[in-house]
């Protein structure tokens, strides 16, 4: 889908409508839930997290539903995002500059439009791995219902469903450690929608840009 | 059984035919394992399936139903070929050396001598030994061709008929058994014709799978050993044959050829299906029997003395030997009883009231009862635990028969098919209405709800106390039979009758005599004295009313009385020995000398004497059953010795101490049975080829069918080729347990097991529906296509054999939920019986097979 | 049997040590099943049944003596069927009494994360903790021989128990009890072992069966329940019996490797987080920009 960002009357830039917002936080929400209950099965030292989160067999009852919720929430921002998650020349340049991204050396990194690569890199990592957990993890919600010859897909599932979840787990680590700590200002984007433009200038420039023109195009 | 179901772990060879123990039996057969890891014993089994029995076998032959006597007669013919018989043993102890008179004719053609195509019977005075003394070692003038002996002059008014054949009390004999009429010599010619050859033709047994079961199965006598022993095992799958009787004879004859009779871990050993099968046939639920199996008296008999000396035999030996000849003591067996019957009423003078017996003019065995009810003779039938209409043959003849009756009483203790005849599939709510049969339903006890005896396959007789009331209701048996007893001997009183003097003087002493209590029917059956009587021997003394210590102590003259003789000894002034609980085995060999008591005496191996040597040494010393005691100049043992203990062996007492002759009976002679002094292969009833021995005799000649309009028969020309048996499953018990859920659970479903070349001719795959259709009924259920059943070549033709379960019927939890077809597996065989036993063939049948 | 015999010996998804770890191994105890004296009879099924409380349900037929396909959560223990035909023609019906092996290392435990739901006792029993049972069914797959089965209704799962109530109080199994042919025996694994060996070569011996041996399998450290086979070097043709069983690899991957991998992985990342933001601190929005490109972009 297109972006719908704009300038806002106020001097700021909507970045995030209402409904992308309410994807984000369900899929964030849920997310956590699975982490939690996911933990607490995946370590007899976490096991007490199922336990006061209501209990571990009701945990182990809603685990699934949230993942359904969460492979939901994951299919709609699909929808709405996969085309501005397309690979661009810049992210290739963005790669080279990651040292320099990860030292704070904004100036030394490319110019970039509405989302970096490594951003891009999020989305797709939690999008394949999201199928990978849905279809690991109907079966085993269901093991007894795959018949005793395909036993073998069992025995993937119960190694690809905590595989992927690690994978998620390394993204969401980073992505809450960009969110809060490193890139002041996201969070209230995805919870209001808007930010600065000298936000949007530091760490977008090209998307600003974007978002300037058509603006005064319009007026 | 011979010998008893603990004694099959002595064994080192077992013959398992006819029978499916494993299923059937499973808490017996576990003796036969006990053999097999204990002792390495062998296991042959031959069945037309391979059964869960088979299994555990060390050879598996499979066998065309029916086909029993070719495959025993091949052992037979194959054990004296091969010299693997028991000299010594067949010499004394069978009637081997027995000369037959002349005229005698074998069965080459499939008639024995005397045969009255008529009348379809023969006339059995050729087949008896001949009188006289020690032939041994004399030359015998070449026989004359076989002319049959002139018919017996019929009797001239007035004139008394000819005093029956009788047996002659001196035998002739030839110890060398050279003498081409003695019983050896008959006996090896007789199954000369039984060649591996002539039972693969018959039997579908390839040949050489055939010489590999009998080079085992003989290889106990190699080079004369006599320390091994051989058992027989079997059940109905060798009784339910129009030769059934003979299959067993033939089995017996095998056993006394190799010596296996008397010994631990031999015998001939019937495995009886229902827990007091044994006790209904001891105490006489047979039409032909009297308690003991006495004789039952005939109109011919005129008093007393006529029928005693009609039943009671003479011995019949050669010279020099003994024989115990003990149902010579038959008087004192029938006054016994009838003065248990009739009590005082029961005198010298009136013959101990014989008249008050019924005479059995004719055959009223089960199936003649069904056509006779068939026909509008029977009435009304008493239906106690018997359900008549699954059991057949030819189950719609018998709902037939019940829609004619006029009234049936059914004690059960559920609605079973023969109290709801009336409602059959297939009956039309006109049919319905039109039927005028009354029906009483009784709820009767359960077994659990009983207390009483029951008399097992080993003989023995073991009480059991009530575990819990009946419920409701229902009522204990004895006390039915009592209350309907009383009130019609008040009818009898109030209103006399053509003959009411036997119902009148009736003996019913118990307490209360609406509520007989079964211990003391049981103390009438042992029998007490009725005077002082003193054995000379001992000086031991019975007083008048006490319980007798055993049948030894019996009298013809009235002073004793007792219900069954065989029982006596059973429940003594010691008290009630069926009761006792000893587990005590001394010997190790299974014998549980104070566990329950046997029949006779206690004795648990039958002609045990036989397992000793002629000086009265054990065959196999680590097997002692019984044993010559010089210094105590008796017999004495580890088991009860089935002889008289004080006859030393130097008398040579025969140890087959029921036969007239001592001695073992290879040859049956006279009238003991219908079809002929040795068995004889005969088709089944309905056959898929001609009896390749004689094709002009195919059946048994004195085999009865049956004539009504009811009574049908197909042929392979009829389309009907396969050949079809029925039996029993070990999580199903007859036709009540489908009321049940457990076993409803382990067997949902009838099934028909066909073979899987069967079912891809007939392009039918497993739990699919399918037809089976006799000339006499249809029977549906889903095919359990197996690889148990292979196709056989019988007689050069391929021919299928299938087989089907009996436990579903038209009422069950299934069968009320509509969830099968509701037929009765009895629906389709024929209604054709055994000429001694009157067991129908509901083995070895012909159908057609069809997709339903 | 002592108290000793009821000393946990593995705890599933617990964290910590277990308390009886170490233990001798004279308590083991041991079911054998001789196949070759086995008759079918399906006793053992019903006695199963009415010892553990379950009713009699409905069954189809299905071209087999065997009352149903698999166990089920509330059959614990059922005789598999099977028309075997030997190389040389001959005909076997191979009946094998299926349930619970009580493997040494059981794969339903080590697969199972919740908190003593699935306990081994020192005499080798591994017993289901309904309690503590979460019901996913992890167990499942992680065994070899398809025993544990889930309940739709309880929601957790079922197996054979080797009769553990009864074996405490020093009886023996209900199945062992009820066999007719004493097919089944129970004991110490050592007498039941010898027993087994015993048998087999009896059987090479004497009843022509080369191949006959001990199923013991080793994949799984042993079983406590053991058979003796006509033929054990084909165990699938006794209604499936796996050759080789193990614990899943991957089930063993995940539990173990993987484990430690991840767990490695995600401390490290918290603590590589923690270390970059002491070092480099939050971004700002204050970008100095090279004087070139701040007119280009303002161009544009």
């Amino acid at each position: 889908m297109k972006d719908e960002a704009r300038l806002l009357p106020n001097g700021r830039i909507l970045r995030y409508t209402f409904v992308e917002r309410l994807m984000h936080w369900l899929s964030a929400l849920s997310y956590v839930y699975l982490l939690l209950t996911g933990l607490a099965f995946w370590s007899p030292w976490l096991f007490w997290i199922a336990v006061v989160l209501g209990g571990a067999t009701i945990s182990r009852e809603l685990h699934p539903w949230a993942g359904l919720l969460f492979v939901a929430a994951t299919f709609w921002m699909y929808r709405t995002w996969a085309d501005q998650m397309r690979e661009t020349e810049v992210d290739k340049e963005w790669w080279r500059a990651l040292p320099h991204y990860i030292r704070n050396e904004d100036e030394l990194v490319p110019k970039i439009g509405k989302y970096n690569a490594g951003q891009k890199s999020l989305f797709w990592g939690f999008f394949w791995c999201g199928i990978a957990l849905l279809v690991s993890g109907v079966i085993l919600w269901f093991p007894q219902q795959v018949p005793w010859s395909l036993r073998f897909l069992r025995y993937l599932a119960v190694i690809v469903h905590p595989v992927a979840a690690l994978l998620t787990i390394a993204l969401f680590m980073i992505h809450l450690y960009m969110g809060l700590a490193i890139e002041g200002g996201a969070l209230h984007s995805m919870v209001r929608g808007d930010v600065s433009k000298a936000w949007a200038r530091a760490f977008h420039r090209l998307w600003y840009e974007k978002v300037l023109n058509e603006s005064t195009s319009r007026k | 059984m011979t010998n008893g179901w603990i004694d099959i772990k002595n064994t080192d060879m077992m013959l398992i035919m006819g029978g499916n123990p494993a299923e059937n039996h499973p808490c017996g057969f576990k003796w036969a394992i006990e053999a097999k890891r204990n002792r390495n014993a062998k296991m042959i089994v031959v069945d037309p399936r391979f059964t869960r029995t088979a299994s555990t076998a060390d050879l598996f032959l499979q066998i065309r139903a029916g086909a029993d006597i070719a495959f025993l007669g091949g052992l037979i013919n194959y054990a004296i070929a091969n010299d693997r018989i028991a000299k010594d043993y067949l010499l004394n102890y069978t009637n081997a050396a027995f000369v037959v008179k002349e005229g005698f004719k074998l069965p080459e053609d499939g008639l024995y001598s005397g045969f009255d195509p008529a009348a379809h019977t023969y006339d059995k005075s050729t087949w008896n030994y001949e009188e006289g003394g020690d032939l041994t070692g004399k030359a015998v003038a070449a026989e004359a061709p076989h002319k049959p002996a002139p018919a017996p002059a019929p009797a001239k008014p007035g004139q008394a008929p000819p005093a029956p054949p009788a047996l002659p009390p001196n035998v002739a004999h030839d110890l060398g058994l050279q003498h081409p009429r003695c019983v050896f010599q008959l006996l090896k010619k007789q199954y000369s014709r039984y060649t591996p050859e002539m039972v693969e033709r018959i039997t579908g047994i390839p040949k050489d799978q055939f010489l590999k079961a009998a080079d085992l199965f003989t290889s106990i006598r190699k080079n004369g050993d006599m320390k091994k022993a051989a058992t027989i095992i079997y059940a109905v799958g060798w009784t339910q044959h129009t030769y059934g009787t003979q299959i067993i004879r033939t089995a017996a004859m095998l056993q006394l050829l190799m010596g296996n009779v008397g010994r631990s871990g031999g015998g001939v050993n019937a495995l009886r299906g229902h827990s007091n099968i044994q006790g209904a046939t001891d105490m006489a639920g047979i039409f032909d029997n009297l308690p003991g199996y006495l004789k039952v008296p005939t109109p011919a008999d005129a008093d007393l003395a006529a029928y005693v000396k009609r039943i009671t035999p003479t011995s019949s030996k050669p010279g020099p030997w003994d024989s115990f000849n003990y149902w010579s003591n038959t008087p004192k067996f029938v006054t016994s009883f009838l003065k248990a019957m009739y009590g005082d009423a029961a005198t010298k003078q009136n013959g101990f009231a014989f008249d008050y017996l019924p005479k059995v003019d004719r055959n009223y065995s089960w199936t003649q009862i069904w056509d006779q009810m068939y026909r509008g003779t029977v009435k009304g039938l008493f239906a106690f635990g018997m359900n008549g209409v699954m059991i057949g043959p030819d189950t719609q003849k018998n709902i037939d028969a019940l829609k004619k009756a006029e009234w049936l009483v059914v004690g059960e203790i559920y609605p079973d098919e023969t109290s709801e005849f009336w409602r059959a599939p297939g009956t039309s709510a006109d049919e319905m209405r039109n039927i005028k049969t009354t029906v009483y339903r009784l709820p009767c006890a359960g077994f659990a709800e009983k207390d009483g005896s029951m008399t097992n396959s080993a003989r023995w007789l073991q009480w059991k106390n009530t575990a819990l009331p009946p419920p409701g209701d229902a009522r204990l048996d004895q006390d039915i039979i009592a209350q309907i007893f009383l009130r019609v001997r008040d009818l009898y009183k109030k209103d006399g009758g053509k003959f009411p003097d036997p119902i009148l003087n009736l003996t019913w002493p118990y307490i209360d005599p609406r509520h007989p209590a079964l211990s003391d029917v049981a103390k009438e059956i042992n029998g007490k004295a009725l005077a002082d009587l003193t054995d000379p021997a001992t000086q031991v003394t019975t007083k008048t009313g006490q319980q007798l210590p055993g049948f030894a102590w019996l009298k013809d003259d009235g002073t004793t009385s007792c219900g069954n003789w065989i029982y006596c000894g059973s429940w003594t002034e010691a008290g009630a020995q069926i009761q006792r609980r000893g587990t005590e085995d001394p010997s190790g060999l299974g014998i549980y000398p104070n566990w329950a008591w046997s029949w006779p005496a206690n004795r648990r191996v039958l002609y045990n004497r036989a397992s000793c040597d002629l000086d009265g040494k054990p065959w196999d010393p680590q097997r002692r059953q019984v044993w010559w005691n010089e210094a105590a100049q008796k017999w004495v043992g580890n088991d009860v010795p089935d002889f008289k203990p004080d006859s030393p062996p130097k008398d040579h007492l025969g140890p087959f101490i029921m036969n007239p002759e001592g001695v073992g009976r290879l040859f049956v002679p006279l009238g003991a049975l219908a079809d002929g002094p040795f068995p004889e292969h005969y088709e089944p009833f309905e056959s898929p080829i001609a009896n390749p021995l004689h094709p002009n005799q195919s059946n048994n000649p004195v085999v009865k069918k049956l004539t009504t309009a009811a009574d049908k028969f197909g042929t392979p020309a009829d389309g009907f080729t396969v050949v079809c048996t029925t039996y029993r499953l070990t999580e199903q018990y007859h036709y009540w347990t489908k009321n049940n859920p457990m076993n409803v659970q382990l067997i949902p479903e009838p099934f028909i097991e066909i073979p899987v070349e069967l079912a891809d001719d007939m392009g039918v795959r497993g739990t699919e529906k399918i037809k089976v259709t006799s000339a006499r009924g249809t029977y549906v259920a889903k095919a359990f296509v197996t690889r148990r059943i292979k196709p056989m070549m019988i007689d050069g033709k391929k021919v299928y054999q299938i087989g089907l379960p009996i436990h579903q019927g038209f009422r069950g939890i299934a069968e009320d939920e509509e969830r099968n077809a509701r037929t009765p597996a009895n629906l389709l065989s024929p209604t054709v019986i055994d000429p001694n036993a009157y067991t129908p063939e509901f083995k070895g049948f012909l159908v057609k097979v069809e997709k339903a | 049997m002592s108290q000793a015999t009821t000393e946990i010996r593995r705890i599933s998804g617990h964290a910590g040590s277990v308390p009886g770890e170490g233990f001798s191994r004279d308590y083991d105890v041991c079911k054998l099943i001789d196949t070759t004296t086995c008759i079918g009879c399906k006793a053992c099924e019903v006695a199963c049944l009415e010892w553990n409380g379950y009713s009699f349900t409905e069954t189809t037929f299905d071209n087999s003596y065997q009352t149903m396909p698999e166990t089920q959560w509330n059959y614990w223990n059922l005789i598999k069927f099977n028309e075997h035909e030997r190389e040389d023609g001959s005909m076997q019906l191979l009946m094998r009494k299926d349930q619970c092996m009580h493997c040494e290392e059981p794969g339903c435990l080590a697969a199972c994360p919740a908190d003593g739901a699935i306990v081994q006792y020192a005499n080798g029993i591994v017993d289901f903790q309904q309690d503590q049972c979460i019901g996913c069914g992890y167990c499942i797959t992680g065994c070899p021989f398809n025993i544990p089965k889930f309940s739709p209704t309880a929601r957790k799962v079922f197996k054979c128990t080797l009769c553990n109530d009864r074996v405490t109080q020093g009886l023996e199994p209900a199945c062992i009890k009820s066999c007719p042919t004493g097919c089944l025996h129970f004991g110490s694994k050592t007498d039941m072992k010898e027993l087994a060996e015993n048998r087999a070569a009896q059987l090479r011996e004497h009843s022509g069966f080369a191949n006959a041996g001990v199923y013991d399998p080793a994949g799984v450290g042993g079983t406590h329940v053991i058979y003796v086979l006509h033929d054990a070097t084909n165990p699938e043709a006794y209604g499936g019996l796996p050759k080789n069983p193990t614990i899943p690899l991957t089930v063993r991957l995940w539990k173990m490797p993987l484990k430690w991998l991840g767990n490695f992985a995600i401390v490290g990342g918290l603590v590589g987080l923690a270390v970059h933001y002491l070092r480099y601190g939050t971004k700002t929005e204050e970008v100095e920009e090279p004087p070139e490109q701040a007119e280009q972009g303002a161009k544009r």
